[in-house]
């Protein structure tokens, strides 16, 4: 392949959430960073364990966990730092991430499950990852915390 | 006053800075504005002049106490920021809210240096809760806003349910002095 044709086709970032393997667009990836200080302060925002310091700025730690997983991710030593786009502004946040991640071209193929949040997936050597729509992982990660906090304090 | 800036540092806002009192309740630290306190108390010296609300309304609030002719909601620290139950030892005595906090402790007073707008991220209370976050001693802190711990929808509730009790707690009070 040459190197214009190579430019056209889409980059990914492979990486796991747990023990699932999952994608995201390389346009929205902006770092990996390795045993951040994570600092934690009260709030009611879910998916935000906590904050990183990453050159003068606040980057939140949003874990995907609880949208693609249905549980909190384990804990982790990599993060990677994404930019969300909020409505009309951008935003960096850092997603917890386990083991290697991968940096990989390919085409991306439709979705064939049934996950809101995958927006489609890519063939790695014979393996379907899925690859995913930020924003509705998110989305499905605060509604499922949500569920569980009146679940909890009725528990309590 | 330190102005917020977009989540990031610079060298032109680093220039601005303010007195804060770093307070922590439960194992968490906060910072607010010297300028926004009236007085810090321990809470042991308060025992005479706290009056308990006819009817509680909020959670948070189940007190007022009376200082130099004025009367201030209590509000509990760790209930506020939604905490599990820890032991205020102090309080402070807010100026511009007729609002007095429970906290554990001061830990210090310092200078902030800079203010940090809360990401966009953050969409709760927290919102109400802080002004935005600082950096201090290398440790990112969220820095409250003194307004925010009695709103004025929250205000507005506890006086509908307890109408006149901030007046004339403060008004009898005013009757011992003469």
């Amino acid at each position: 392949m040459n190197a214009e044709k190579s430019s056209l086709v889409p980059s990914f970032v492979v990486f796991h959430v747990g023990a699932r393997r999952v994608a995201l667009s390389r346009d929205i990836v902006a770092e990996l960073i390795a045993s951040p200080f994570l600092y934690s302060f009260p709030h009611t925002t879910p998916l935000i364990a906590s904050v990183v310091l990453r050159r003068g700025r606040i980057v939140p730690v949003l874990d995907l966990g609880p949208g693609i997983l249905g549980a909190a991710s384990p804990p982790a030593r990599f993060f990677l730092v994404v930019e969300r786009r909020l409505s009309n502004i951008s935003e960096r946040c850092a997603i917890p991430v386990q083991g290697e991640c991968e940096l990989v071209s390919g085409i991306m193929l439709p979705a064939t499950g049934q996950d809101e949040f995958v927006a489609g997936c890519l063939d790695l050597n014979g393996e379907q990852i899925d690859i995913l729509d930020l924003e509705k992982a998110i989305e499905a990660g605060a509604r499922m915390e949500e569920s569980l906090i009146p679940a909890a304090e009725a528990k309590s | 006053m330190t102005q917020t800036v977009n989540s990031s540092l610079s060298r032109r806002d680093a220039r601005r800075r303010e007195q804060v009192a770093v307070f922590s309740i439960a194992e968490y630290s906060f910072v607010i504005s010297a300028a926004s306190i009236q007085e810090i108390r321990n809470t042991d010296s308060l025992g005479g002049t706290v009056v308990d609300l006819d009817r509680p309304v909020l959670r948070k609030v189940r007190h007022i106490v009376e200082r130099d002719a004025r009367s201030y909601y209590v509000v509990s620290g760790y209930e506020h920021f939604h905490l599990p139950p820890s032991r205020p030892t102090t309080v402070l005595i807010l100026r511009d809210a007729p609002v007095a906090v429970l906290v554990d402790r001061i830990e210090e007073m310092a200078e902030m240096r800079v203010l940090l707008a809360l990401p966009q991220s953050f969409r709760g209370e927290e919102r109400t809760w802080y002004r935005g976050l600082t950096v201090l001693d290398r440790k990112v802190l969220p820095v409250a806003n003194p307004l925010g711990f009695l709103t004025t929808r929250e205000l507005q509730q506890i006086e509908e349910q307890n109408p006149g009790l901030l007046e004339s707690a403060s008004m009898r009070k005013e009757r011992e002095r003469v």
